[in-house]
Formats: structure tokens, sequence, C-alpha cells
């Protein structure tokens, strides 16, 4: 019997599916009207409770789209109230002043505002929506209303170019962290892989933009640049810190997941918050034990030196990959299945096909 | 390299703040997306981040542990805190 030595940090607290953007890499499951169940007020406050007691300190509040919850106001106060660090990420066209001060009020520390592109037109065409004046504006009233505020723009084929304006961007609206994060092919995204991955030119590009700009100073802002793993990575990405580690998630209709995104990979059953507590579920369900430390473990990861570094990288990249959610993440250089990420590349190079915007069809 | 400069007037960034976990009884300095786990004499001085000169923030740390010349290290953690972006030196906003 292995007992987990740690606690979780962070719990990602999907409050609803439910958004009014389409944005083709959502993290959410594809077969979204499966999930339509949401859970209640007092489910949630007490979920929040729950993780506090269990060592949660980071509560990321976030969807699908968070402000479209009626009783959001409630969810907060009852975050802020447990003592969790409480953070939202929000598309923010739903968070006018009103809104956002009485967000304020509630005890919410942290504003995570998604951008799509630093153009209107483009940030509205991958957006599926009009909405890039919104965003604006809310990220413009937070910072008057006293918030911190990351802006967060996933980047890819159809944007990376202009991340010197991304950034331009970000000074303008004072903002306090930029996270330039390139996207994670799982969920929406790996279904639009070959119309999303961008060309190592512009990857090159990028890269060289975001380091002159660091080098001339940034003016307190905060950039966050995470490399693409399919490109610049020799090793895998140390996926939530390993399975069942520091993280935890509830989806919107109370079941507990591992990684946000662990739906994605079939056979796992995954625990209720309607019939155990937080705590039992971190410490004893199956599935959080799964891939949990180094046992469960094939070669090479079993006997390399880096196994408690990268911890065998993606559960849900490898599955999505191989079809073995056990498998060593193709990503590393040393993964029998390595070839599977020069063929992604090779196949994103010489097509580009259509983009696939999240839709809640049946 | 960064240079050594010296920060003068510390104050927390927006939306870093001190925090007592008591499931693991430990002190932190949690902001967005991030965590720092302070010992005794990193939490005095996170404390002392209330808008007062790092010489006057010093000169009180003397005065609480006497005998100790922590200049050089309250220095060097308001930097590493700063490199961070959890702290801002307000004299030079």
């Amino acid at each position: 019997m292995t007992k987990p030595l740690t606690r979780p940090l962070a719990l990602l607290a999907e409050v609803t599916y439910r958004c009014p953007l389409q944005c083709p890499y959502c993290s959410n499951p594809i077969e979204l009207a499966q999930y339509r169940r949401e859970l209640d007020t007092a489910t949630w406050v007490r979920v929040f409770g729950e993780a506090a007691d269990l060592g949660v300190v980071q509560l990321h509040l976030s969807g699908g789209e968070p402000l479209v919850r009626r009783d959001i106001l409630e969810l907060v106060r009852g975050a802020s109230r447990a003592g969790l660090y409480t953070n939202m990420s929000t598309g923010a066209t739903v968070a006018d002043d009103a809104k956002l001060e009485r967000l304020r009020e509630a005890g919410l520390d942290h504003l995570q505002v998604s951008l799509l592109d630093s153009r209107p037109d483009s940030n509205d065409w991958l957006a599926g929506a009009a909405s890039f004046d919104r965003k604006r504006d809310a990220v413009l009233g937070a910072k008057r209303l006293g918030f911190p505020v990351t802006l967060n723009v996933v980047l890819h084929r159809h944007n990376l170019d202009r991340i010197e304006e991304v950034i331009a961007l970000a000074q303008d609206w004072q903002v306090d962290r930029l996270e330039l994060a390139h996207t994670q092919y799982t969920g929406w995204a790996f279904r639009n892989r070959a119309a999303l991955m961008p060309t190592r030119q512009q990857l090159d590009h990028a890269h060289a933009v975001v380091e002159r700009v660091r080098a001339a100073g940034t003016d307190g802002l905060n950039i966050q640049h995470v490399l693409p793993d399919y490109y610049f990575e020799q090793f895998p990405k140390a996926c939530l810190q390993g399975w069942g580690t520091v993280f935890m998630g509830v989806a919107p209709d109370g079941f507990v997941l591992p990684c946000q995104t662990a739906r994605e990979i079939p056979g796992l059953e995954f625990p209720n918050v309607a019939d155990h507590s937080l705590e039992e579920i971190w410490f004893n369900a199956p599935v959080f034990k799964r891939f949990r430390g180094t046992e469960w473990m094939p070669e090479p990861c079993r006997s390399c030196d880096r196994r408690e570094i990268d911890f065998g990288g993606c559960r849900c990249q490898a599955f999505l990959m191989t079809g073995d959610p056990a498998a060593t993440d193709p990503v590393c250089h040393l993964s029998p299945d390595h070839h599977l990420v020069d063929e992604a590349l090779q196949e994103a190079q010489q097509s580009d096909p259509p983009l696939h915007f999240r839709v809640m069809s049946r | 390299m960064k240079e050594k400069r010296l920060i003068r007037l510390p104050v927390l960034a927006m939306g870093a703040r001190y925090r007592w976990d008591k499931v693991r009884n430990q002190h932190q300095l949690v902001f967005p997306e991030g965590m720092i786990v302070l010992n005794e004499t990193s939490t005095a001085i996170v404390r002392l981040c209330d808008g007062r000169s790092a010489d006057d923030l010093i000169a009180t740390l003397k005065d609480t542990y006497p005998g100790s010349e922590p200049a050089d290290d309250v220095h060097e953690f308001l930097r590493d805190l700063a490199d961070r972006g959890v702290l801002r030196d307000k004299a030079v906003d």
C-alpha cells in the first residue's frame, strides 16, 4: 500500500460547460451535450469547504463560462469564506462593470480573461461571436476596480504571427500577467490539431519576439510563455506535476477528475461529489491512484532517471496519440511512439483543414 | 543576468497575499497561479511589506531579532520576489 504523500494544491471547478463562445481549442469534452446536468449552489459551496479542509490553496472557477451561472456570486462568496484563493477564468463577454464590482465584493482574488487574437475581426472569428470589444471593456473595468488581471491567449497557427501585437495590447490594457499559452492538443484542440499546429518558422519568430521583449524590459508585465511540447521538447512536460499529486477537477455534473480532460480516456470510472467527500476521493478513489507515483509506468519511463521529473508526461496525450493511456507520452524522444509526433507535425505542415468550432449539439 | 538593484519601497503585487495554511501548518505567500512557502524570517519580511521602506523594514527586523544583520538577505529575498512578479518597488512605479 503506497500512501500518497501530498494533498492537492489546486481545485479546478468547472461550474458549467455552457459558454457563449465557440473556441476551437476548448478543453471541454467533445460530447458536451452528454453533460448538461450541473451541481446546485449548496453542493458547490460544500465542495469548496471540503477542498479547503483537504489542503487546496487555489480554486479556479472555470467552465464553460462561469459567469453564466446565475449563482456565481454565491459561489465566489462560498469559496472565499472557505479560505480559498479564488481565481476565475472567463471569456468576460458577460462581465459588465456592475458584475465585476460585485465579484470583487464577494471576494474574488484574481480574474483571468481569455483573448483569442490581438485584432477584433480575428478574435471574433475564432470565438465564433463578436466579443473583442466586450473583452477589452471587461479588462479595463477590472483594472479600474483593482483586480489583478491575467490575459490568457492560446496560441496557434492563426494568431501566432501577431504575438508582438498581443504583447503590446496587454501592455496597453495594463494587465498584470500575460499568459502566452501554446495550444495543448487535447479536447477540441486534438480534433483541430492539423488546423491549429503552427509551423516551426512561426514558433521561432514568436520565441524571438518574447525574448526581445523580455530583454528590453516588460514594464511590470509578467509574461508567461509556455512552449509547445510537440516542437520544442526532448522530454514531455510534467503534466499537473504528476497524476493525483497536486490537482483535482470537478466537472459541472459533480464528477471528480484527476485532470480536466481525463474524460477522454475510456475505461476510467470517476467518483462523484454526491457520493463521497473530496478527501475520500483524493486518497481512496481508484482513478486517482491509477497513474499516481511511478508504479504504473512502462519502459522506458520505469527505469528512467527522469521518472519523477516529468512523470511520464501527459496521460491524455498518450491516450489520444497511441490509444494507450499508460504509454510513455510520445513527445518524449525515448518513446517508441515518438514518430507519431513527427507525423502530426508533417500532417499539419502539408494541410490546412477548416476549424471545427466548439458546439453543444447532440 | 539581471543587475543587482535595490528595492527601496517594497509592496506586494496586486493579488499577492500572506496566508496561513491550517492543513499544512505553513506560512504561504499566494498569488495568481502560484504560491511560495515561507519560513519564519521570510514571513516576517513579507508581513512588513506594507508600504514602509526597505530600510525601515530591515531596522524593524533588527529590533525583532537582536544581533542579526539581515540587510543582504532581505534585499536578495525582495529581489527574488520582484523577479517572480509578486513584489513591486513603489519607488520606481
